[in-house]
């Protein structure tokens, strides 16, 4: 305990340059805290996302994550999966683009969904009602706040919408659908429209009526088997398709996607701890420089070798501690401005967020800091451990 | 765009699925048509110029077609794409929507994705593309000089991420060169003492320590920029091994360089005055005292 009080009095002693010091250090530290929660930032988004919609389990036609081609069959497909004693429920979806027109006359382009409705919707319902069972009159509609407010319309509101689902041009006629309820989508970006509807009418508006494709299958495993006993379960019933569990899909994904800021947050992180090794080495080194007679004084009056050697070594843990302490307030701050410049990135949901923070993260800020500290300390303390008391004392006295 | 490389990525299923020369279900009696190959998919399937591949669009390989690889290319390098495996081939366009088209859709020879248009003044992008949409409705047209209206360059904003990146580097390290500068300054205070009651004026002891500050501080900067000039080439060779792609990811330009002399300089500069200030400020007998 004596070791570390008499290692802050000496940083105290010299509060200007303590000061600037720990500044210092925190500067570094909140860089590097934020390249940690930036490494797995948008993975943990992305698993989040995935999650948040109740579906743990997503089976598509190709092993290609985002973007394959679609499933056939979807009707038998779904049917065969949910049958299965793993799987909860099934919930085809099919993607295509739409066009409709605003009330200045601007052509609005939304994404547009289909879904075989179930117990479980792969949005969140803000305002108005859900989707319906079919009914005489309009089809329902859900949408997202962006295109109700673009549209002008509410709850129980019209909307036509001109639909684009094939590969090429279309020229399909427009599509009258009643707004039932404006919804969240989890993959929409800040100012993205979007729209959803029954598979059924969706197909219906997009002219493929005839057509049983679906890009995706959302399947909710059954509670106590968990989704890798229902990704087991559906790859042994249906061989032809391809069945991951969120984790699978995160993991997959972090191998292709994202790998930019991966790899920017290892590469500053590194130069982060190089560049604070150096400047605490240097900072220690001329600090102990500047108190040798100091140093020789106390060995002379009886501190031992390892007093000496321990007290550079706790100034440094001093310094290294508080800046880090510092640190993070500081990054959390910093890495809520880097994430508000990221975000304007085209293509970004909304939902997902650069810099996470993870328990994981901060574990690794300290143990990067704590090592840092240690190794910045090792040459002065070497310099502490041999220094000649006589020597020292007499070239003192002499100057 | 996005249709185009999900046929091709449909081609390159069938293509592995059935990549041994010679072997295609059906061979065809004439020269198969040429195709050239992505170097990545070249090396990968173990391919050579001269071979003979089956494509098809289907990826259980039916109605596969044979062709020849005439050559290997360099894809252009996608940051966008970085991580992608780029396994691709490029045929004749006629190849291509022959070996694609769905027979029971009449307009499928004709159809296209996208037709790109090299103008003779890049200057006139936009207003050809205004042009060009007002008279055949129904058309997208974009000029790929800037990204579409309410849409925001990604270059644009990792630029902005760098700078602030930078900005954060720089005040942190500015703090830290504060600090060594006042243990510096400290540990020099017997000679700025003994220069003081020499008779040397503060104004020429200040001018020595802002001359002595700019030397370093140029040589500081020269040598950071000379670092990152030799760094680079090992920095693009490691992710372009990483990324297997001829991306450049580190380029020092004399603009780069030239701002970071100017940023570095002064800040040298100012941080030796700022240190130095305290010191020769006091009373030559005051700053003797120990």
């Amino acid at each position: 305990m004596r070791v570390w009080a008499f290692a802050l009095r000496s940083l105290v002693r010299q509060p200007g340059r303590a000061s600037l010091g720990v500044l210092g250090i925190a500067g570094v530290g909140a860089l590097l805290f934020d390249m940690l929660m930036l490494s797995r930032g948008l993975v943990v988004s992305l698993q989040e996302v995935l999650d948040s919609a109740g579906f743990d389990v997503r089976v598509m036609a190709t092993d290609v994550p985002f973007g394959g081609p679609p499933v056939t069959g979807a009707r038998a497909a779904a049917a065969a999966i949910a049958a299965l004693p793993e799987v909860a429920e099934v919930v085809p979806v099919a993607f295509g683009r739409a066009r409709a027109a605003g009330p200045d006359g601007r052509v609005l382009h939304a994404g547009f969904m289909g879904v075989e409705t179930g117990a479980r919707r792969p949005w969140t319902l803000l305002a108005g009602d859900d989707l319906a069972a079919p009914r005489p009159g309009p089809p329902s509609l859900v949408v997202n706040r962006n295109l109700a407010e673009a549209l002008g319309v509410s709850p129980g509101g019209a909307a036509t919408l001109r639909a684009d689902c094939s590969r090429g041009a279309s020229a399909l006629p427009p599509a009258r659908f009643r707004v039932a309820g404006i919804v969240d989508f989890p993959f929409d970006e800040a100012a993205g429209l979007s729209a959803a509807a029954r598979l059924e009418d969706f197909r219906h508006a997009c002219g493929l009526d005839e057509l049983d494709e679906a890009q995706l299958l959302l399947v909710a495993s059954r509670e106590g088997h968990g989704p890798a006993a229902a990704v087991r379960a559906i790859r042994e019933a249906r061989k032809d398709l391809h069945a991951f569990t969120n984790e699978e899909l995160v993991a997959r994904f972090q191998e292709v996607g994202f790998s930019y800021f991966r790899q920017i947050s290892t590469v500053l992180s590194t130069v982060t701890l190089v560049f604070a090794f150096l400047l605490i080495t240097v900072l220690l080194t001329v600090s102990v420089n500047q108190r040798f007679a100091e140093i020789a004084a106390l060995r002379a009056l009886g501190f031992s070798r390892k007093r000496v050697v321990q007290d550079v070594l706790c100034q440094s843990a001093l310094l290294v501690g508080a800046g880090g302490a510092l640190s993070l307030p500081l990054g959390l701050a910093l890495s809520t401005w880097l994430d508000a410049i990221l975000r304007a990135m085209p293509e970004i949901p909304a939902s997902f967020r650069f810099f996470v923070f993870e328990p994981r993260a901060l574990g690794l800020h300290l143990a990067l800091l704590a090592v840092t500290a240690v190794l910045a300390a090792l040459y002065p303390m070497r310099l502490v451990a041999g220094l000649p008391i006589a020597a020292t004392l007499r070239d003192e006295a002499v100057t | 765009m996005a249709d185009l490389r999900l046929a091709l990525l449909l081609l390159l299923a069938g293509l592995l699925a059935a990549p041994a020369s010679g072997a295609g279900p059906a061979a065809a009696p004439e020269d198969p048509a040429p195709i050239v190959v992505s170097r990545q998919l070249l090396r990968s399937q173990g391919l050579a110029v001269g071979d003979v591949v089956s494509l098809s669009s289907d990826p259980s390989g039916r109605e596969a077609r044979r062709f020849r690889i005439v050559g290997a290319y360099e894809p252009t390098p996608d940051p966008a794409r970085l991580g992608d495996a780029w396994l691709e081939a490029r045929l004749h366009l006629p190849d291509l929507i022959s070996l694609t088209a769905d027979p029971a859709d009449p307009q499928a020879g004709e159809a296209v994705q996208a037709i790109n248009v090299r103008l003779v003044d890049p200057g006139d992008a936009e207003a050809f593309a205004r042009e060009l949409a007002a008279r055949l409705p129904g058309l997208a047209v974009r000029s790929t000089a800037a990204p579409p209206a309410g849409r925001v360059d990604p270059f644009v904003v990792l630029e902005r991420f760098h700078l602030a990146i930078a900005v954060v580097t720089v005040v942190a390290s500015s703090v830290f060169l504060l600090a060594l500068m006042v243990m510096l300054v400290d540990e020099r205070r017997e000679t700025v003492a003994t220069l003081r009651l020499i008779g040397l004026r503060r104004r020429r002891i200040l001018l020595q320590v802002a001359l002595e500050g700019l030397v370093i501080a140029v040589a500081g900067a020269a040598f950071g920029v000379v670092l990152a000039a030799a760094l680079q080439a090992g920095f693009n060779r490691f992710f372009q091994w990483r990324y297997d792609t001829a991306l450049v990811f580190v380029h020092v330009t004399p603009a780069i360089a030239g701002r970071s002399v100017l940023l570095a300089v002064p800040l040298g500069l100012v941080a030796s005055l700022v240190s130095s200030w305290g010191l020769v400020r006091r009373r030559g007998l005051s700053v003797a005292r120990r």
